[in-house]
């Protein structure tokens, strides 16, 4: 029997003498171009839709931004430009940092996978030690400078499972290669998120970790059979009357309109707002900036209900126009990591793009009160610089993909 | 199928998933909230963001007759906590403590109020100015201090105020907590008194600053109508300073009523249940009625049935049972307190109503010139023997004979004479089978008693000296305003006009006048039988030196015994008006239930009546023609001799016809006594004072009590004091009945010293 240490570095060996049979059946050139940095040619082998949807989106995004923070600024900050400020600053070094990343061989992740991974871990019980804010403990750092744990924690299991699904390629049908290893991280990531708590991560991280198992192969049995034991659960709950005390205790999910008296809880009456911000919307909206639940009755209107704000003054066409331009994100990304060469490359471009995906539903069905309301942010929009700066990152290794696909049809 | 392929067809189905399940869903969500539910959210948000403040209306202000204010509204202010607010039991110590100080209440009280988590606790209510600028100062300093501007608010309110307190306490009635009308005229038109609350809609961010989309609409608040009333606050006060002696006088049990009505226009001048309350405190009982609530002994547990033996109770449960008994006494109190007599009250009217039989009988003309009515001193009617007052008997005597005589024999003839059916069509016609309609709440019907539900004989003849039936005192005093009118029912009213808040007025109330009962010539007829009865009839306690007074007594019996003291109880009434030869004002005075030993109308109801006549006449503008004799007994004023040197003063006094008494060795004149301008009897004696330590000089009073006239001007001469005359003096057996000034007490030589006269009362 082979352990896996040997398996896999006999799996490597294999692929190096493979890689170098074919560099040599192609003549002298190396297989991979090391790609030179050069302002000149900073667009060199980007895929320019997918860069476009992605300034798009942060230039509406921003504005928006703008528009819904600047009465909560106003009042509670002194200066109705504080939240724009910060996040143009946020945006623009996010930006570069993309453009870095695209030029950096995304192949590097693939060696430090594990050690991302742990790094989130560690991230994840680091929260739980330190002092959280209202009996909720998320954040690394202080003040305006802490990054969520979670944020690392979705970049980690996509690049861990793509890592797997890459390297156990065709192993992917067994329960060892294929189920466990995703069924491991997910669990031991959920356990932790739980106990911060942060359910609405969960829920990502689980869709995640299903979404990068199902495309790396995986047996499709093992996925109904999980959603065959999520529903019973479900179920269970529901006729055992577990699943509304569940919905109440968390903090009100699912009743903001009919809990609608003083002592209900401060989350309640976000989304409550966030609802009559989306019905005053209508179908063409209140014009820009014209939002009148931004005037501190929906709290935090930068953060995750944003789109509440959006809705209320774009308009439901607003909103499925912003919902296209992120589709079409969606779609292009998926289009560049399917070109990519590699099977690392494409899985590790899915899950990226897909999680943006994955987000901006997310986030529409909590401001809608269908998902509780805890903490997940709409991708270019929400204030925040950690997340944008970690997006955009994201971002860049999407185009470092595009780029070393595109750079090397060429 | 390869790896790749497989992965490139899963991507596919993934892309499907997302973008049509994922984003449709959503986009389904948005669709459903923004167009279906839309409206409804939308309606919720503007809820929300629109803050709709009511505005308070004045509350209009009650007039009497001549303008002066009898209920007005003056601006208050409520102190309301938002405790949700505070962030630190610091911060809630220090507002506790200083509201306690300024609103002086009680600190842990409010401490545990600011631990509420509530936007809205009512602190305190009707604070008044000086209060409300120290709440302001506490609000700048904890919005200074913490940030806080929002905790304590003071919310526009109104008070009212009823600047006679006690006056025409039963008529005005009193608000509630809330500025609503619970009684009299404040309950009656309160919709005309609350006028319309405004509204100040704006847009409002969640801190309750206004929003830069400027939405601001300001519906004004519409201030309440003022009301005028037809009382008159000069004559209210003269009815009720008699009433309220009255009442002492004749240790009455049950309260007095007087109703002073203009005859020809319906407008109520005065109406007095006395004693009344303070309409600033409406809420507490008189001292008396408290004492009479804090004893309350086993006895009345029992007699009222809260229990049936009390020392076999539970000792605990007794108390319970007392304070429960305490409570129910005091809300019967209450209610008894606040109760208008004047129109909720039925009583007997007893001989009074022999005015209105007898009108009968003359619209009829069943009676003439010739009818003669035989009073044996009882009458037998059906094996049942009517007795009349007088045991010995009337005689023989005409009908004006028989009313001066207030004779019941003679009246159950008369009443004979009209017939059941007639008479029955008279009771209606005068309005006493219906509610007289006053514009106050809680007017009660009649009550008539008949044996079989038809008018008997029987019943008939009872009810002819009105003892058949019973009425509120207004029904009595509109059919006797329609006997003296020439015959016109005429609504009574409470209200004159109505104005709004810039004094405009909005409505008049006019005379109504129902229907006219008998005819002018009767009319006539029956003020000059009642004149006469009033001069040296049974109702000459009512006289009035030199004014056509015309009025009759009764006094009924009320078949119970309210005070528990083994008799039957009485009413004591007088209904009378003049001048009666143009009647202008009716008046009826009723005691319930006089406890002095004298219960008679016309020594009970009658000398009242006389003396509130004698105030209110000349302040109504109706000159007085003495008699001869009544000239003798007119007060003149004093004239000025101080100054003066002694033999010119003295002789000025006998010149100006007064009796001269010199106290002092001096040779000026320094003080006088009554002093100039004041009202002194024909006369009457005048002392003058020459040195300083006579003026210490003091006289005793005697005793007048029982004399004539004439022996009380002796006897007052001889003591050195005045006596001014009022009363009956004209008729016969007139002797005092009271005096101002009691007998014993040391005054002034030349003090003035009134002395009513009346005669003996009669039982009928």
């Amino acid at each position: 029997m082979s352990t896996i240490e040997y398996e896999s570095r006999s799996r490597k060996r294999n692929y190096d003498e493979q890689r170098q049979r074919e560099n040599r059946g192609n003549g002298n050139t190396p297989r991979r171009r090391k790609i030179k940095f050069s302002l000149l040619s900073i667009g060199k082998g980007l895929d320019m839709p997918f860069c476009l949807l992605i300034l798009i989106l942060l230039a509406i995004g921003i504005i928006m931004m703008f528009s819904a923070s600047y009465p909560t600024a106003f009042y509670e900050e002194g200066d109705s430009y504080h939240y724009l400020k910060r996040q143009l600053i946020f945006a623009i070094i996010g930006i570069a940092l993309m453009i870095g990343i695209s030029y950096l061989d995304y192949h590097h992740f693939h060696r430090f996978a594990g050690l991302i991974l742990a790094v989130s871990y560690f991230a994840l019980v680091l929260v739980l030690i330190l002092p959280g804010q209202d009996g909720v403990k998320r954040w690394i750092g202080v003040g305006s400078f802490g990054i969520q744990a979670s944020e690392i924690s979705k970049f980690a299991i996509i690049l861990f499972l793509a890592h797997m699904g890459s390297r156990y390629y065709d192993k992917m049908n067994t329960v060892k290669y294929g189920l466990l290893p995703g069924l491991g991280v997910f669990a031991s990531t959920a356990i932790l998120l739980i106990l911060e708590p942060h359910y609405s991560c969960i829920v990502i991280i689980a869709l995640l970790t299903v979404l990068m198992l199902f495309v790396s192969g995986i047996d499709v049995k093992w996925i109904f059979i999980g959603a065959g034991l999520f529903l019973a659960a479900v179920l269970i709950l529901w006729a055992t009357g577990l699943l509304t005390y569940a919905m109440e205790r968390m903090e009100g999910w699912g009743q903001a309109l009919i809990y609608t008296t003083e002592d209900m809880w401060q989350t309640t009456w976000q989304t409550r707002n966030s609802l009559y911000a989306i019905g005053s919307g209508g179908l063409f909206g209140l014009g820009l900036g014209q939002s009148r639940q931004k005037y501190l009755f929906l709290p935090e209107p930068q953060n995750d209900f944003i789109f509440a704000v959006v809705c209320e003054e774009l308009g439901l066409v607003g909103a499925i126009i912003i919902l296209l331009i992120f589709a079409l994100l969606v779609w292009r990304g998926i289009v560049i990591s399917l070109r990519a060469k590699d099977r690392f490359g494409k899985l590790l471009g899915i899950g990226l793009v897909s999680q943006i995906g994955l987000q901006v539903i997310l986030n529409i069905l909590v401001i809608t009160d269908w998902l509780p309301n805890t903490g997940i942010s709409l991708p270019f929009f929400s204030y925040g610089g950690s997340s944008l700066i970690m997006l955009l990152f994201q971002m860049g290794i999407v185009l470092s993909i595009s780029r070393s696909a595109n750079i090397e049809k060429s | 199928m390869g790896a790749n392929q497989r992965l490139r067809k899963r991507t596919v189905w993934l892309l499907i998933i997302i973008l049509a399940f994922g984003f449709g869903a959503v986009i389904a969500r948005l669709a459903y909230l923004q167009l279906i539910k839309g409206e409804e959210l939308q309606r919720m948000a503007v809820e929300q963001q629109l803050t709709d403040t009511k505005v308070n209306a004045k509350r209009g202000t009650i007039y009497d007759s001549k303008g002066k204010i009898l209920a007005q509204s003056a601006s208050v202010w409520r102190v309301v906590l938002a405790p949700a607010y505070f962030q630190t039991d610091e911060q809630r110590e220090y507002v506790a403590s200083r509201l306690s100080e300024i609103l002086s209440l009680d600190k842990a009280k409010l401490l545990e109020d600011t631990k509420e988590n509530t936007y809205y606790v009512s602190v305190k209510r009707q604070i008044e100015s000086e209060e409300k600028d120290k709440i302001l100062e506490l609000q700048s300093e904890l919005s200074e201090k913490y940030q806080l501007a929002n905790v304590v608010s003071l919310l526009d309110d109104y008070k009212r105020y009823y600047p006679y307190s006690e006056l025409a306490s039963s008529v005005i009635g009193f608000t509630g907590d809330d500025g609503q009308g619970l009684s009299g005229i404040e309950f009656q038109y309160d919709s005309n008194l609350t006028g319309t609350p405004g509204r100040i809609v704006s847009a409002q961010n969640a801190i309750n600053t206004d929003m830069p989309f400027g939405y601001n609409q300001n519906i004004g608040a519409e201030d309440g109508h003022s009301i005028v009333l037809t009382i008159d606050e000069t004559v209210q006060s003269i009815v009720e300073k008699y009433m309220t002696q009255g009442i002492i006088d004749n240790n009455v049990y049950n309260r007095g009523v007087c109703i002073a009505m203009d005859v020809n226009t319906g407008e109520i001048l005065a109406m007095a249940s006395v004693n009344g309350y303070d309409l600033n405190d409406p809420f507490t009982l008189s001292a008396e009625e408290k004492d009479k609530i804090k004893d309350i002994t086993d006895e009345y547990l029992m007699k009222n049935g809260y229990v049936e033996d009390p020392s076999t109770t539970d000792k605990k449960e007794l108390e319970k049972i007392r304070e429960t008994a305490k409570s129910e006494a005091e809300s019967i109190a209450l209610s008894k307190m606040w109760r208008n007599k004047a129109i909720s009250d039925t009583y007997y009217p007893g001989s009074v109503f022999k005015m209105i039989t007898l009108s009968m009988a003359l619209q009829e003309k069943v009676v003439n010139k010739d009818s003669r009515f035989f009073c044996s001193g009882a009458f037998n009617l059906y094996e049942k023997t009517i007795h009349c007052h007088d045991i010995a008997g009337h005689g023989s005597q005409t009908y004006q004979e028989s009313l001066w005589h207030s004779c019941n024999p003679a009246f159950i003839q008369i009443g004979q004479l009209v017939g059941e059916e007639k008479f029955w069509d008279y009771y209606q016609a005068f309005g006493f089978s219906e509610k007289t309609g006053i514009d106050l709440p809680g007017e009660s019907d009649d009550i008539f008693f008949s044996e079989d539900g038809s008018l008997g004989p029987v019943d008939l003849a009872v009810a002819s000296f009105g003892q058949n039936f019973s009425i509120t005192p207004i029904q009595m005093i509109t059919a006797c305003s329609a006997v003296a009118n020439g015959g016109y029912l005429v609504q009574p009213h409470v209200v004159k006009q109505i104005l709004d808040s810039e004094g405009n007025v909005v409505s008049t109330i006019s005379t109504d006048t129902k229907r006219q009962v008998i005819s002018n010539e009767v009319s006539k007829e029956m003020c000059g039988i009642l004149e006469e009865n009033a001069i040296s009839g049974s109702g000459s306690n009512g006289y009035v030196a030199g004014y056509r007074i015309a009025g009759k007594t009764g006094t009924s019996e009320k078949l119970n015994d309210s005070n528990g003291d083994g008799v039957d109880d009485y009413i004591a009434s007088y209904c009378g008006f003049a001048p009666a030869d143009e009647p202008k004002i009716a008046m009826l005075v009723f005691y319930d239930t006089p406890l002095s030993g004298n219960y008679y109308g016309s020594a009970v109801s009658a000398p009242v009546f006389a003396n509130i006549m004698a105030e209110v006449l000349p302040y109504l503008e109706i000159d007085a023609q003495y008699k001869d004799d009544e000239i003798e007994n007119v007060d003149v004023t004093a004239g000025a001799y101080t100054g003066m040197n002694v033999s010119d003063a003295s002789a000025q006094v006998e010149a100006d016809g007064f009796n001269v008494m010199i106290k002092g060795e001096g040779d000026t004149v320094l003080a006088q006594n009554p002093v100039t301008g004041s009202t002194i009897p024909k006369g009457g004696t005048i002392v003058l004072y020459t040195d300083e330590n006579s003026a210490n000089d003091k006289v005793t009073v005697p005793n007048f009590i029982g004399y004539s006239v004439s022996d009380c001007n002796y006897i007052a001469a001889s003591y050195g004091v005045n006596v001014s005359v009022t009363g009956t003096v004209s008729a016969s057996g007139a002797a005092a009945k009271t005096q101002s000034i009691a007998e014993g007490k040391e005054v002034s030589p030349g003090t003035v010293i009134t002395v009513t006269f009346s005669t003996g009362g009669i039982n009928d």
